[in-house]
């Protein structure tokens, strides 16, 4: 067998651990080896978007992220941004009530490029809000009801802010 | 407009939450898409599972004369190389329409190479990873042959007419010869590609005879009849699982060499393997839209009156099958015209063989004739809105028949007012803001009304729930959730006690999820079992001794939000968990069809959904069946740069009923989305020395991306059409596209002045 290299990740909030090829990519982490497969392998190869993820907090591409670069830090996939009760989290809420996808494939990728956009503070406007979600194809073409979508929640999102700064 | 009042009480139509058709309720399955919760097809927990990677050949065409693989077999990890020296023990499987194999072996790593990309050689190991870099390590030598790698190869040729693809009535020849005005063009479309977001692959276990694959799926049934024969087995024993589809748009309607393989290592090796057909790989393992060239002739009097329409067109195909993107199946249909001459020829190169892509044929076609009745409209210096309408067809000229429903005139009309087309004008390069130049187009699209039959069972459940069950699928048009409307309406309960379950060949059949057949067929099905299966609950409600309406001298009962009652007021009112414990029943199971009495028995019930003998065209009855579409676009063009946005477009859509808007108005959205990126941005580009394809990727094949897209615009103005389905409505996903490029064309020339007749209209052509 090929080396492997014991890992630990933290990944939404919860630490796993696993042997894997140093070569192993974190999208391949996730998904073949941790049964994580909420995060999609659109092209694995940096293109698409289907495969983002956060990585401390800021959007990554995880099949151009080695699993073994991202110990240490703090992994949030799709299946960790709703409450620990199950609420959805406001994009998700906002994509249900938009239809903002079809297939769903690119899905995952497109809500957690949602949730970096909006917290970036790059959902100031339409305009805005497409440019900083380009990064994230959909072939089902659901881009109006996306922009739709992080609109509504970018507005939740502040909203939630200010009560709980209130 | 209700088409079906099941219920003695009215509801509240059309809000969001209510569950009838026509409602505008989510998406059904989407909590979830949206939690990373739904399993496509690679994605099934499965225990000792092998990968497979593929190594595709390097050439057009020619011969492997060996494969070594003395190095790919060393490395870690790796269990087994298949290549063309390999016996698979495979038989061709019959074809789409019913025929039977030809009984000749099939090679899914072939030894003559037809294509550059194709497979011909597979490594499986333990690892994705091992399998991956020791496919790298594979060497192939061949002896090359002279190919034709495109239709602009100096070698291609002229091809060879269709014999079914020639129209002809009137006299073309005589009516363009003394036509006042003629124009003539030739349009051009290259290769596109379906690039649905989850590439192509599958996950394939054998137990003794039994063949499971997780692969995703258009058509669960005739995928499983298609790898029954070709591994001879019985078609009980292949189970296809495909519950989700990360899209397909064409792409994922039969099974392809890339599964041969999987399910062959998979019996080889006796475990299950998992093959994920790369991104690149995806470009040559089945074939997109073809590349298609047309040429147009009209002839028209001064006052716009279309005396002649004259089309030669063509597409590329494989070298080793007859496949027409047929640039003619538009041009007939759209106008009022006497005297029409079309032809479509096939010319063989050196691809895979094209497939069916998002409004196959109509789409290419619409382009060419769209285009071509502009050009008309400026020849005579006549508005392109007016020119359509002046030449209105009053019934379908082709088959003679009259339009079933035919909304286009609407479709034009509502969709220019919404647009303000009224504030064009009509000079080319007239409109501008700043340094853009602006410009309107009109692109008229259709696409055939296709009839399939379909069975669904109903099941009642002990608990009051009532759940749905087809082998149909849901690749984001919606399936899932307009059969949860259609079975709630039907059977009188709320959506929210409805379960469906999808995707799975063992379940009933259905016909394909393509050329927009699906909606119209299995919610007929649906519809027709959840009404035997509500009469069933109520005539055992009436007769069953157990019954608190035994002996209430009642004669029907209503079901209403889940509740059974006499509908008068007085009397019980039970609800149905209530009714079926009273009943006895765990269960209570109504199977229903829509075929033909003629095609009740087992064989010709297999072979309807299996392959496409039942599947009826749009003239096979009474009437000429179409949907419609009408597209007006606003683009801006950078007078230095030439580079083109559209910037707003109006979309107005005659589909019959619409099941469920939303869902219809986003997969509208999505079709006009792709034709905005073949006007603008997809073409496959192939090195002329080899046939690779150059950019076989998404960051050089480049599709739309949000920031390329503006709000979209979509309008109703279908009414229901009985004729061409159970409840009403017509085909929604092919025709959205059809029209775009064409719309986006003419807005480029009203804007510039030039006629770009090549797509797609990129910076290089217009500066």
């Amino acid at each position: 067998m090929t080396r492997t290299i014991p890992l630990s990740l933290a990944i939404n909030g919860k630490p796993h651990t696993l042997d894997v090829e140093p070569r192993v990519t974190l999208l391949d982490a996730l998904r073949e080896h941790l049964s994580l497969t909420g995060t999609k392998k659109g092209c694995d190869q940096g293109q698409c978007g289907a495969c983002t993820c956060h990585v401390d907090g800021e959007r990554v591409l995880s099949c151009l992220t080695l699993a073994a670069q991202v110990e240490g830090r703090q992994v949030t996939t799709i299946e960790g941004i709703a409450g620990e009760d199950g609420t959805l989290h406001a994009v998700q809420k906002a994509f249900i009530e938009q239809d903002a996808f079809q297939c769903g494939y690119c899905t995952p990728g497109q809500i957690m490029s949602a949730v970096a956009c909006i917290r970036e503070g790059h959902a100031g406007s339409d305009a805005e809000i497409r440019e900083y979600m380009s990064g994230n194809l959909c072939r089902c073409g659901a881009y109006n009801s996306i922009v739709a979508a992080v609109r509504e929640a970018a507005a939740a999102v502040s909203v939630n802010e200010k009560v709980e700064a209130a | 407009m209700t088409i079906m009042e099941p219920n003695r009480e009215p509801r509240k139509h059309g809000s969001a939450g209510d569950g009838m058709v026509g409602g505008r309720m989510s998406r059904f399955e989407g909590e979830l898409k949206i939690k990373g919760a739904a399993t496509y097809a690679l994605e099934y927990p499965m225990e000792n599972v092998a990968h497979a990677v593929l190594v595709q050949s390097t050439i057009a065409a020619g011969r492997v004369v060996s494969v070594d693989i003395s190095k790919a077999s060393a490395m870690p990890g790796v269990l087994l190389v298949l290549t063309p020296q390999d016996d698979l023990g495979l038989t061709m499987c019959g074809d789409w329409a019913g025929n039977p194999s030809s009984g000749e072996p099939y090679y899914p790593l072939p030894q003559t190479v037809q294509f550059n990309g194709q497979s011909i050689a597979a490594v499986i190991a333990e690892s994705r990873e091992q399998a991956s870099e020791a496919a790298r390590l594979v060497t192939v030598t061949y002896e090359e042959t002279p190919s034709v790698t495109g239709l602009h190869d100096p070698n291609a040729g002229e091809g060879k007419v269709m014999p079914n693809l020639v129209v002809n009535w009137g006299d073309a020849e005589q009516a363009l010869a003394h036509a006042e005005v003629t124009i003539e063009a030739t349009y051009e479309t290259p290769r596109e590609y379906h690039v649905a977001m989850e590439p192509h692959g599958l996950m394939t276990t054998w137990e003794g005879d039994a063949l499971t694959i997780w692969e995703p799926s258009q058509w669960s049934h005739g995928m499983a009849r298609m790898y029954a024969e070709w591994f001879g087995i019985d078609y009980e024993n292949v189970r296809i699982v495909s519950p989700y589809i990360g899209g397909g748009f064409g792409s994922k309607g039969q099974p392809l060499a890339y599964g041969a393989v999987a399910a062959a290592a998979s019996k080889k090796l006796g475990r299950p393997v998992k093959l994920a057909v790369t991104r690149p790989q995806n470009f040559t393992s089945y074939g997109g839209r073809a590349a298609t060239r047309q040429t147009i002739a009209l002839g028209a009097t001064k006052d716009g009156i279309l005396q002649a329409i004259r089309h030669r067109g063509m597409s590329e195909t494989s070298v080793y099958a007859d496949y027409a993107e047929q640039t003619g199946a538009a041009t007939p249909v759209l106008y009022k015209v006497e005297n029409f001459s079309s032809e479509h020829r096939i010319v063989a190169v050196n691809t895979v063989t094209p497939g069916a892509l998002r409004g196959p044929g109509k789409n290419p076609s619409a382009y060419g004739i769209e285009c071509a009745m502009e050009e008309l409209a400026y020849v005579l210096d006549m508005d392109p809105l007016a020119l359509r309408l002046k030449n209105y067809a009053d019934h379908d000229y082709q088959s003679g028949k009259p339009w079933s429903t035919r909304r286009l005139r609407e479709a034009l009309t509502e969709g220019a007012a919404a647009f303000g087309w009224d504030k064009r004008s009509h000079q080319p390069r007239s409109m501008r803001d700043g340094n853009q130049l602006v410009g309107y187009g009109i692109g008229c699209g259709t696409f055939p009304v296709i009839r399939a039959p379909s069975e669904a069972i109903i099941r009642i459940l002990a608990d009051g729930r009532v759940e749905v069950v087809s082998g149909s699928i849901d690749m984001g048009q919606g399936t899932y959730t307009i059969l949860a409307q259609t079975a709630a309406e039907a059977m009188g309960v709320s959506i929210d006690q409805v379960v469906v379950q999808l995707g799975d060949s063992r379940l009933p059949g259905s016909s394909i999820a393509g050329g927009s057949m699906l909606a119209g067929s299995i919610t007929g099905a649906v519809h027709k079992a959840a009404l035997a299966a509500r009469d069933e609950l109520v005539g055992l409600a009436l007769n069953a001794p157990n019954s608190p309406f035994a002996g209430s001298g009642a004669n029907t009962l209503s079901v209403s939000g889940g509740e059974i009652s006499t509908g008068s007021g007085d009397g019980p009112v039970v609800t149905i968990a209530e009714m079926m414990k009273a009943l006895g029943r765990e269960h209570l199971e109504i199977r229903r069809n829509t075929l033909s009495d003629d095609a009740q028995e087992a064989a010709e019930q297999r072979k309807a959904w299996t392959t496409m003998a039942r599947v009826m065209g749009p003239t096979m009855g009474d009437y000429s069946m179409h949907s419609w579409c009408a597209h007006f676009a606003e683009v801006r063009v950078d007078e230095e740069f030439g580079t083109v946005r559209v910037s707003r477009m109006v979309s107005a859509f005659d589909c019959g009923r619409l099941y469920n808007p939303k869902l219809v108005e986003s997969q509208w959205r999505g079709g006009i989305i792709m034709g905005i990126g073949q006007a603008l941005l997809e073409e496959g580009i192939v090195d002329p020395r080899n046939g690779r394809t150059v950019n076989n990727n998404v960051g050089d094949y480049l599709v739309p991306t949000n920031a390329d897209i503006p709000d979209l615009t979509v309008i109703s103005v279908g009414v229901p059409d009985l004729n061409a389905s159970a409840l009403g409505g017509k085909g929604v996903g092919e025709v959205g596209i059809v029209g775009v490029a064409p719309a986006i064309a003419n807005a480029v020339y009203h804007a510039t002045g030039k006629r770009v007749r090549d797509l797609p209209i990129t910076l290089e052509k217009l500066i």
